[in-house]
């Protein structure tokens, strides 16, 4: 996938030395909102999401030194922010009356949009439902495979593990997948 | 040598195996694997961060703005919300307690205690009565409207009802179940839990049945529990039901919210109330329109009902100006066919 060969912009080798916020995000935006979006899940605004990323790219850039890859950098940025981030949105679901998103999953209405679109982002919604009951490191690790759909060598990259964690992560994320989509299917009978 | 870990151990072997296929690319079928790929497959797809957003966000990081308004607001919603929300329940619980420990001397406290709100009410027991004289100017009813706590204790009272209370008892008398309130959002925090936590908004209905049965729509969280109600039955698509107790509503933009309303615009134009939906979306789109989901669902939904009306002008200058505000909205394509761009 391109996110791992993008790591060879050169912006490294600035004059500086110092990393370039512009080239940085001109280059690995598009791959962060990509990462983020499917991290956070549906119910998270991606702007909103990249600009905080950025933000923290912005703020812990000259501590940067190129020891792990640019990518590698930037998604376990994208991992800590969209965790956050979820973990606000189940606060603010918690204690909010105005549950927009929630709400609009439920009531988009039929003749406004396809059926299949709405049956599509329920399915969507469900997927989600799913993956945050699992523990965070067999989520993501389950997301980059079959949602990103990087290879495993590609996810041992971007995260930083051995490659063999990554597969040990990804057997076992996905027999928990199939057993809370069974319970979740059972609850929902 | 080393010893293998326990956790080593437990890592089969297999585990350690690369896996070929991905579920999202097996084809359809009754398998584990396929449903998962087919329910993963769904959500795969994300719009695309395109030359806009990013330009957006690019903008925003260079003027250091935080384009999180909507944030602060709702932060600051929330911390507003529970610092009540945690008055009424202490005050509630501090009078309980004091009534519990207090016991039969309550009665027997002067009417012409000081005018001066509940809290006086301590000194008005310890203190040994002066001669009980009834204060005609102000009346009980004036004093308690100037004194914020014990408004939940007159909820429905009538000014005669509490008149005549006042010759009988102290003035700023609580309400004889002072942990009603305490029963009663404990029963409405658990309808909200197994409806938002525990996706049960069965259990969440059975749960607000009981509070209605308790509480006999007089209860101090009744709005709150008929909004939770709203969404349990939005939840498990008994829509019919759930728009007659949106009709019932006296919703504005500033009440209940946006979002009810919209929803309610939204139900009213599925059932073929398309008048009543326009009046709705109206509503919304009367004044500022923020860039948010609503504005969006609104604007599309007012297309949707004028065109159903007749008002093809109508219907397309929404569309174009949904186009102009959300061009990678979530029904631009649709709005893009319908008005041929």
């Amino acid at each position: 996938m391109t996110l791992v060969r993008s790591d060879a912009t050169p912006f490294i080798e600035s004059p500086s030395g110092v990393p370039d916020l512009e080239t940085l995000y001109r280059t690995h935006a598009p791959a962060v909102a990509r990462w983020a979006a499917k991290l956070a899940g549906p119910l998270v605004d991606v702007d909103d999401l990249v600009h905080e990323i950025f933000l923290v790219v912005r703020r812990r850039l000259p501590e940067f030194r190129g020891d792990a890859k640019v990518t590698t950098w930037l998604y376990r940025i994208t991992e800590r922010v969209a965790q956050e981030s979820r973990r606000k949105d189940r606060f603010r679901r918690w204690f909010s009356r105005a549950r927009h998103l929630e709400i609009e999953r439920t009531t988009a209405p039929p003749h406004l949009t396809p059926l299949d679109e709405v049956e599509r982002r329920q399915s969507g919604a469900t997927v989600y439902r799913i993956l945050d009951r699992l523990p965070a490191k067999y989520r993501n690790v389950l997301i980059l495979f079959e949602l990103e759909e990087l290879s495993g060598e590609e996810i041992a990259t971007l995260t930083g593990l051995n490659p063999a964690t990554v597969w040990v992560h990804l057997h076992r994320a996905r027999a928990r997948f199939i057993a809370e989509m069974k319970r979740d299917s059972g609850r929902s009978t | 040598m080393k010893e293998p870990t326990a956790r080593s151990k437990q890592t089969d072997a297999n585990e350690r195996a690369p896996i070929r296929h991905r579920w999202t690319a097996q084809p359809p079928g009754d398998g584990d694997e396929a449903l998962a790929g087919a329910l993963l497959r769904s959500a795969a797809a994300v719009q695309p961060f395109g030359t806009k957003n990013l330009a957006e966000v690019a903008a925003r990081l260079r003027t250091r703005e935080r384009h999180l308004s909507r944030r602060w607001a709702w932060q600051v919603a929330i911390a507003v919300g529970l610092l009540l929300f945690g008055g009424v329940v202490s005050a509630a619980v501090m009078h309980f307690l004091r009534a519990a420990s207090v016991g039969p001397a309550l009665p027997d406290a002067p009417v012409s205690m000081p005018p001066s709100g509940p809290v006086r009410r301590t000194h008005a027991v310890v203190a040994p009565p002066p001669a009980p004289v009834l204060l005609p100017e102000p009346s009980p009813i004036a004093r308690v409207e100037e004194t914020p706590a014990p408004r939940l204790a007159f909820r429905g009272a009538t000014q005669e009802s509490l008149e005549a209370k006042a010759s009988l008892e102290p003035p700023l008398a609580l309400p004889p179940n002072p942990s009603a309130l305490a029963q009663e959002s404990r029963l409405l925090a658990g309808a909200i839990h197994k409806l938002r936590q525990e996706h049960d908004p069965g259990q969440a209905l059975a749960m607000l049945d009981e509070h209605r049965a308790r509480f006999e729509a007089k209860g101090a969280l009744e709005p709150e529990a008929k909004v939770t109600r709203i969404e349990a039955l939005l939840r498990l698509g008994q829509h019919d039901q759930a728009l007659r107790l949106l009709d019932g509503l006296a919703l504005t933009r500033a009440s209940v919210g946006r979002e009810m309303l919209v929803a309610r615009a939204e139900l009213r134009a599925e059932k073929g109330r398309c008048g009543a939906a326009l009046n709705d979306f109206n509503s919304l789109l009367a004044a500022e329109m923020p860039p948010d989901l609503v504005t969006e669902r609104a604007l599309y939904g007012r297309a949707t009902c004028r065109a159903q009306m007749g008002d093809g002008p109508g219907a397309r200058s929404d569309l174009e100006q949904y186009l102009a505000r959300f061009p990678t909205g979530r029904f631009a394509d649709h709005a893009r066919t319908l008005i041929g761009k």
